[in-house]
C-alpha cells in the first residue's frame, strides 16, 4: 500500500520538531491546536518533560475559533500568556486544522509582537512533515533573530553542534560524548544547538570557527551562518573509532580553508552485493554506515525515510517513502540496523539489530538506546 | 516587481478589466504575469483567445507535484504570462485552501524568481469570504489592494467589506490599499458614491471605465480591448487607468 504505515510507526511530525528544538531556550512555544494535544507534541517523545521546565502550550483551539477565524483570541491569550511569563521569545505554530483553515501564523506573530514588544515569529507547521522541517524552521527562525552580531573568532580552535535534539539522541550521554569528543579533537564548544545550551550561548555562534551539524535538521541554520558569519559546516556524528577520527580530521580541514564538507556521505553503496540497511535520520545513519564500513568492513546502505536533500545521501544509498519500501530493501539486504518498531516488516531470515530511535518509536525503547559516540561499535557482522 | 490585487464583488467585471490593464502594462514594454485567483479559472481568457487553460490545481489534482513551473504558465498576447489558481470539485472541497495551496506552489516552484515579472496582477473572487482570499494580500504576495465597484448599492457594500478587511490586516503587514476603481454602470450618483466610499476609507477613485460595448465585442473575439481595438476611446481609458493604478500603487507608503 503506497505511502501507508499499516504496520510499522512513522516518524514524529514538524510540530513535536519545533518543541523538541526550542524546548531548553527560554522562549515560549504555542502550538494552535485541540486542548489535550500537547502530550502528543512534547511527553511521548521528550523526555526532559518531566525534569525540565519549558513553556510549551497548546491553544486549545475550537471548531468555533476555526470556523470563525477567531485569531484576536489566540493573539490575546497569548499575550496575555505572555505578560505573565516573560519569554525570551514566542513561537507559534500550527496543525492540520489551521491548515486547513489557511492559518496566517507569520502575520499573526507580527502582531503580537507589536503588541508585548517580545520577538515572536510564525512557523509553518501542518502535521503533514516530519520532526525534521520543524526542528530546522524553528531554529532557523531563531538564529536569524539572534545571532545578528558578527563576534571575533575565539582564540582557541572553537565548534557549535547544530540540530541536536533528543528526538535524535537519547538522553543516555550520547551529546555529552559528542562535546568530549569535541575537545579531545581540539575543539571547545562555542553552543550546542539546542541541547544544553542557553539562548545566550546560541548568540555567541559567530564566535566558532567551524559548525558541526549532527541532524540534517541543523543544515538550513549552519549555512545561514555560513552566510552571514563566513562559518563553515562539517555533517556527521562520530561513531566508531575511525570514522571519529576521520570527522575530527574535516572539522580541522574545514575550520582551516573555510570549506563544508559532507564525511557522513563519503561512502559508495552502489555496488552490487548485499548490505546491511541502516533506516534512520541521514546524517547519523551516513555516520553509523561510514563507521561500520571502516570500523568493523560490513558494507552498508543508508535507507532515507525523511525529508533530506539529494547531497546528505551517498551513491547507491535510497530514500523509502514507505513500509512497502522499506520491507523490499530489507528483504534485499544481509542485515538491518533500525528502531525496534521497523522489526515487523523484517524478514525473519535476514538479521535485525535493535537500535532506538526516539524520534520513531517514542519512549517505548528508551531504555535500550545506545551511545555509539567514538568507541567500539558493540555488533560483529 | 510591483505586486497589485484587485478584488470587488462578483460580476463587477475585474477578470475584464485586469485583464485590460496587463494588455495596457505590456503594451508600454512591462513584463505583466497575471494569476486568476477564482475557482472558475477564467481571469486569463481574453489574454489567450478565449480559451480555458489548465489551472494549477488541475496539476496538483492529477499530478499532485510531480510538475513544472513551465506547465503552470501560458503566455497571452502581448507576451503576458497567464496563471491560473483553479478550484476543488464544484461543491466539494474548500475553494479557499486551494487558493493557498496554488499561490504556494507558484512560489515553490519559483515564479516570480524565474519570469522576473515587472507587475503581477492577482485576480481575486468576488469578496473576502475566508482565509484563503486573503492569500494574495498576505505579506510576501500583493503590495497594494485596489477595489472594483459600481454605484449599486450591492457592489458598494461589497466593496466596503473588502476596504474593512484590508484595514484590519494592516497590523500584519499584508497589502495596503491603494484605492477604488469606478466599473460604470449608468447606476443613478455612482461617481459620487464611489467618492463617498473612497473618503471613508481615507483613500480615492483612482481611475473610472465607462460602459461600452466595445468590451462585449472584444469579449466575443477572445481578446481584450486594448488588443483587439487599440484605437478605440474604450482602449484610452483602460490605458489612463493602467496609469493611475501604477502611480497609485508608487505612491505613498512603501509597499508593506
Amino acid at each position: 500500500m503506497k505511502q501507508t504505515a499499516r504496520i510499522i510507526s512513522i516518524h514524529a511530525a514538524d510540530t513535536s520538531g519545533v518543541c523538541s528544538m526550542l524546548y531548553e531556550l527560554g522562549g515560549m512555544v504555542v502550538v494552535h491546536d485541540a486542548s489535550g494535544c500537547n502530550s502528543t507534541y512534547s511527553t511521548h517523545d521528550e523526555p526532559r518533560w518531566y525534569r525540565q521546565d519549558s513553556m510549551i502550550y497548546i491553544s486549545a483551539l475550537t471548531e468555533t475559533d476555526a470556523i470563525l477565524g477567531n485569531d484576536e483570541k489566540l493573539i490575546d491569550d497569548v499575550a496575555a500568556a505572555a505578560k505573565d511569563l516573560s519569554p525570551r521569545f514566542i513561537a507559534l505554530c500550527g496543525a492540520p486544522v489551521p491548515l486547513l483553515a489557511g492559518t496566517d501564523f507569520p502575520a499573526i506573530a507580527a502582531e503580537v509582537e507589536s503588541r508585548t514588544g517580545i520577538p515572536a515569529f510564525g512557523l509553518h507547521t501542518s502535521g503533514m512533515h516530519s520532526y525534521l522541517t520543524g526542528a530546522s524552521e524553528a531554529l532557523e527562525a531563531v538564529v536569524s533573530r539572534f545571532c545578528t552580531d558578527e563576534l571575533p573568532r575565539t582564540d582557541a580552535p572553537s565548534a557549535n553542534i547544530i540540530g541536536a535534539t533528543p528526538l535524535d539522541f537519547s538522553i543516555n550521554g550520547t551529546m555529552e560524548s559528542i562535546v568530549g569528543w569535541l575537545n579531545k579533537s581540539g575543539f571547545e564548544l562555542v553552543s550546542c544547538m539546542a541541547m544544553g545550551s542557553t539562548l545566550d550561548d546560541i548568540r555567541r555562534a559567530s564566535a566558532a570557527h567551524v559548525n558541526l551539524v549532527v541532524s540534517s535538521c541543523g543544515i538550513a541554520t549552519a549555512e545561514l551562518l555560513r552566510k552571514r558569519f563566513g562559518t563553515p559546516w562539517v555533517a556527521g556524528v562520530p561513531i566508531g573509532k575511525s570514522f571519529s577520527g576521520k570527522l575530527a580530521s574535516a572539522l580541522k580541514t574545514a575550520a582551516e580553508t573555510g570549506e563544508c564538507a559532507l564525511p557522513c556521505a563519503e561512502r559508495d553503496a552502489s555496488s552490487s552485493g548485499k548490505k546491511l540497511a541502516i533506516p534512520g535520520e541521514t546524517i547519523f545513519s551516513g555516520s553509523l554506515a561510514a563507521a561500520i564500513e571502516s570500523d568493523l568492513g560490513a558494507p552498508c546502505r543508508v535507507l532515507c525515510p525523511l525529508e533530506a536533500e539529494d547531497k546528505l545521501l551517498a551513491s547507491g544509498d535510497i530514500r523509502i517513502l514507505d513500509e512497502d519500501a522499506a520491507a523490499k530493501a530489507f528483504a534485499a539486504s544481509s542485515g538491518v540496523i533500525a528502531d525496534p518498531m521497523y522489526a515487523p516488516v523484517c524478514p525473519p531470515d535476514v538479521p535485525f539489530y535493535r537500535l532506538p530511535h526516539e524520534a520513531f518509536s517514542g519512549r517505548c525503547y528508551r531504555k535500550e538506546s545506545l551511545n555509539l559516540i567514538d568507541r567500539p561499535l558493540p555488533w560483529r557482522f | 516587481m510591483l505586486k497589485l490585487a484587485f478584488y470587488g464583488k462578483g460580476g463587477i467585471g475585474k477578470s475584464t478589466t485586469v485583464s485590460n490593464l496587463a494588455s495596457a502594462f505590456a503594451a508600454n514594454g512591462l513584463k505583466v504575469m497575471q494569476i486568476g485567483c477564482d475557482p472558475k479559472a477564467d481571469s486569463t481568457a481574453s489574454l489567450h483567445g478565449g480559451a480555458r487553460m489548465r489551472s494549477i490545481l488541475d496539476l496538483v489534482r492529477e499530478r499532485n507535484n510531480d510538475f513544472t513551473l513551465d506547465e503552470m504558465v501560458r503566455e497571452g498576447d502581448g507576451g503576458v504570462i497567464c496563471v491560473e489558481a483553479g478550484g476543488p470539485t464544484p461543491g466539494l472541497g474548500c475553494a479557499g485552501r486551494g487558493i493557498i495551496t496554488a499561490l504556494e506552489k507558484l512560489q515553490e516552484k519559483g515564479a516570480y524568481d524565474v519570469y522576473k515579472p515587472d507587475v503581477v496582477l492577482y485576480d481575486v473572487l468576488g469578496d473576502v469570504v475566508c482565509g484563503g482570499f486573503s492569500m494574495p494580500m498576505r505579506k510576501g504576495y500583493a503590495d497594494r489592494v485596489f477595489i472594483l465597484t459600481s454605484g449599486e448599492t450591492m457592489s458598494i457594500y461589497a466593496a466596503a467589506n473588502i476596504a474593512m478587511a484590508v484595514k484590519n490586516f494592516r497590523g500584519r503587514g499584508y497589502a495596503s490599499l491603494g484605492g477604488f476603481v469606478l466599473n460604470r454602470r449608468n447606476a443613478p450618483d455612482e461617481d459620487a458614491k464611489a467618492a463617498k466610499l473612497a473618503a471613508d476609507f481615507e483613500s480615492t477613485v483612482v481611475g473610472a471605465l465607462d460602459w461600452s460595448e466595445t468590451v462585449q465585442q472584444a469579449e466575443q473575439l477572445g481578446k481584450t480591448v486594448v488588443h483587439a481595438f487599440p484605437e478605440s476611446p474604450m482602449a484610452a481609458q483602460y490605458r489612463a487607468l493602467a496609469d493611475a493604478v501604477l502611480a497609485a500603487a508608487q505612491k505613498g507608503d512603501a509597499p508593506c
